[in-house]
C-alpha cells in the first residue's frame, strides 16, 4: 500500500539493453505512468558490460529506485515450440536444461538456463530485471497479423534471425538462427548443393529420354482442366496484403551494397534452410506458406525481399523495427504501463 | 502477462538514503513529540497546581476574613473588658473613696449601688455628725441627695441616705 503510494510519486526508468554483433545499444526511457518524459540511446563498442555503460545507466537509475533493466535474450540455444503441454514439449525439444515460458496458453518459447545465468552474471553490477525472448517480441510486434493471418514471421537482428510460422495465432514452427555460427556451415552446404546440381554424372541426359514413352505419360495431363483456372491463379497471385504494402511504401528503401548483399544472402540462405526443415520435419504441422512478414531490426536491403520473392515465390512485407524500443514496449507490458 | 524469463527484483521506495532520512525525521519528530508531551504534562500540572493554589488562597482569604471578624470581635470584647475593668476600677475607687468618706463615728450597715445612685444605710450618733461629715461630701458627688432618720433604742439614729446622679450627665459620661 505504502509502496504503491511511493511508486506513484516516483518516475520509472526503463533501461533496455540490446547486444549486437560487436556493440551494445542501451536505450533508456523515463516514464511517468504511461507518459514518456525523457529518452536516451547510446551505443557502446563492447558486447560486455564496461564502466562506460555502467556510468551511463547509473546516471539515469540514480534518480529513482523504480528502475527496470531489460535485456533481449541473445542466447544461441533458444527457440519456440508449438505447444504448452509439458508432456509434449519433450517431443520437440529437450527442455531439461532450458527455461521456458508459455505464451498465451498456445505456444512456448525457451532458452538455455546456462545462458540466462551468464547474462545475470555479466550484468551483475547493474542487475537484470527482465530477459525477453525474441519470439515474444516478434509475437507482440506482429500481434495484429498473427491472430488473423497464416504466414511466416521473421525477426531480423544484427546477428540472429528468429523465424516462426503462425496460423491464426497458433504457432506451427519456430527456430532461432545464429548468423555467426551457422553461416559458414550453410555456405558450405549451399556450395555443396550447387556442385551437386552441377554433377554431370547424375544429371539428366536428354538423349536418353524416350520421347514416345514420355508423350504417353503426358496423356495423363488430360485432366488438366480440373486444375484451377487461370483466373483463379491470377487471384491467388493477387492475394496481397494491401494495408501492409501501403505501410511499407511509406518507409525509406535501403539500397544494397556489397556488404549488405552478403549478409542478406546469408539471411536468405538461413531462411531457406529453416523453411526446408519446417516442410520436411514431420514433427511440425506443415502448411503452405504464401506470405512472409519481416520485422527488420537492422535495416536489411531490398535484396533479401527480392530473393525471397523471386526464389521462393513468397509475398514479402517488411516492417521496420527499433529493437531497443520494442524491448521497452515489452517492459511496459510487464509493468502494466 | 509474464513475458520475461526471470522475475524482476523487488523494488522499494525505501532506499538506504531514504531509510536514513526517515530514521532521522522519525527521531526528530519523536523528540519533538516527546518534548511537546512533556510540556503538555508540565503545563497540565502547573494548571493543576495553580488551581489548587487558587483554592488554597481562597480558603486562606476566607479564613483571614473569618479571623478578621474574630479579631474585630475580640477587639470589641477587649475594649468592652477594658471598659468594664475601667468601670470596675472606677467603681472600686469610688467605693474605696466612698468608704473613705464615711467618718469613723458613723457606721454603715448596708450600701446599695444603683445605676444612677447610691443608697446607704447606717447608724450615726446624731444628725449633725451625719450632716457635716457625710452628707456634705455626698452632695458634692451626687446631684440629688435625700436623707431620712429614725432613732434607735440607745439614742443613736439610723439613717437612710438616697443619692442620685441625673441621667443627662450619665449619658454624657457614657
Amino acid at each position: 500500500m505504502l509502496d504503491n503510494f511511493f511508486e506513484s510519486l516516483y518516475s520509472k526508468v526503463l533501461v533496455n539493453i540490446v547486444v549486437k554483433r560487436a556493440s551494445t545499444t542501451i536505450y533508456i526511457e523515463t516514464c511517468s505512468k504511461s507518459t514518456v518524459l525523457n529518452s536516451a540511446e547510446e551505443s557502446f563498442d563492447s558486447i560486455l558490460l564496461n564502466e562506460e555503460m555502467v556510468s551511463f545507466v547509473k546516471s539515469f537509475t540514480k534518480e529513482t529506485p523504480f528502475f527496470y533493466i531489460s535485456i533481449l535474450d541473445m542466447s544461441d540455444d533458444q527457440g519456440a515450440i508449438p505447444t504448452c503441454d509439458k508432456n509434449r514439449l519433450e517431443h520437440y525439444y529437450d527442455i531439461h536444461s532450458s527455461e521456458y515460458k508459455c505464451y498465451d496458453k498456445k505456444w512456448t518459447y525457451h532458452t538455455s538456463k546456462t545462458d540466462l545465468y551468464a547474462i545475470e552474471k555479466v550484468y551483475k553490477k547493474i542487475g537484470v530485471d527482465y530477459i525477453f525472448s525474441p519470439f515474444s517480441m516478434l509475437a507482440n510486434f506482429f500481434k495484429d497479423k498473427i491472430e488473423t493471418t497464416m504466414a511466416m514471421y521473421i525477426l531480423i537482428q544484427d546477428s540472429f534471425i528468429s523465424l516462426s510460422v503462425f496460423d491464426e495465432g497458433r504457432l506451427l514452427y519456430g527456430e532461432h538462427l545464429d548468423m555467426q555460427t551457422t553461416g559458414e556451415s550453410d555456405d558450405e552446404m549451399l556450395s555443396q548443393d550447387i556442385s551437386d546440381d552441377l554433377d554431370i554424372q547424375s544429371s539428366i541426359n536428354l538423349e536418353d529420354i524416350d520421347v514416345i514413352d514420355d508423350m504417353e505419360a503426358l496423356d495423363d495431363f488430360g485432366d488438366i482442366e480440373d486444375l484451377d483456372s487461370l483466373e483463379e491463379i491470377d487471384e491467388f497471385s493477387e492475394n496481397k496484403d494491401i494495408e501492409e504494402e501501403f505501410y511499407e511504401a511509406e518507409e525509406p528503401v535501403i539500397e544494397s551494397n556489397e556488404n549488405s548483399f552478403n549478409e542478406d544472402y546469408q539471411r536468405y540462405s538461413l531462411i531457406h534452410t529453416a523453411l526446408g526443415h519446417y516442410y520436411d520435419d514431420e514433427k511440425y504441422e506443415s502448411q503452405f506458406i504464401e506470405s512472409v512478414y519481416i520485422a527488420d531490426g537492422v535495416g536489411v536491403s531490398t535484396d533479401l525481399k527480392r530473393y525471397l520473392e523471386e526464389e521462393m515465390f513468397l509475398s514479402v512485407y517488411v516492417r521496420q523495427l527499433n529493437i531497443p524500443m520494442e524491448v521497452a514496449q515489452l517492459t511496459k507490458m510487464e509493468l502494466g504501463l | 502477462m509474464r513475458l520475461s524469463y526471470i522475475a524482476p527484483r523487488k523494488k522499494s521506495a525505501f532506499t538506504q538514503e531514504l531509510q536514513l532520512l526517515l530514521t532521522f525525521f522519525t527521531i526528530t519528530l519523536l523528540m519533538i513529540f516527546l518534548t511537546y508531551s512533556f510540556l503538555l504534562f508540565k503545563n497540565y500540572t502547573f494548571v493543576q497546581d495553580r488551581n489548587e493554589k487558587l483554592v488554597e488562597k481562597e480558603n486562606i482569604m476566607n479564613s483571614i476574613d473569618a479571623m478578621k471578624v474574630q479579631i474585630a470581635f475580640i477587639e470589641k470584647q477587649k475594649a468592652l473588658s477594658e471598659k468594664v475593668y475601667t468601670k470596675n476600677t472606677v467603681l472600686k475607687d469610688s467605693i474605696s473613696n466612698l468608704f473613705d468618706l464615711v467618718p469613723m463615728r458613723i457606721t454603715l450597715s448596708r450600701a446599695e449601688l444603683l445605676h444612677n445612685g447610691l443608697i446607704l444605710y447606717g447608724v450615726t450618733p446624731n444628725r449633725d455628725v451625719y450632716n457635716f461629715m457625710l452628707q456634705a461630701p455626698l452632695r458634692s458627688i451626687f446631684h440629688r441627695t435625700y436623707s431620712s432618720f429614725y432613732p434607735t433604742e440607745n439614742g443613736w439614729l439610723r439613717f437612710v441616705s438616697t443619692n442620685y446622679i441625673d441621667n443627662e450627665e450619665l449619658v454624657d459620661e457614657e
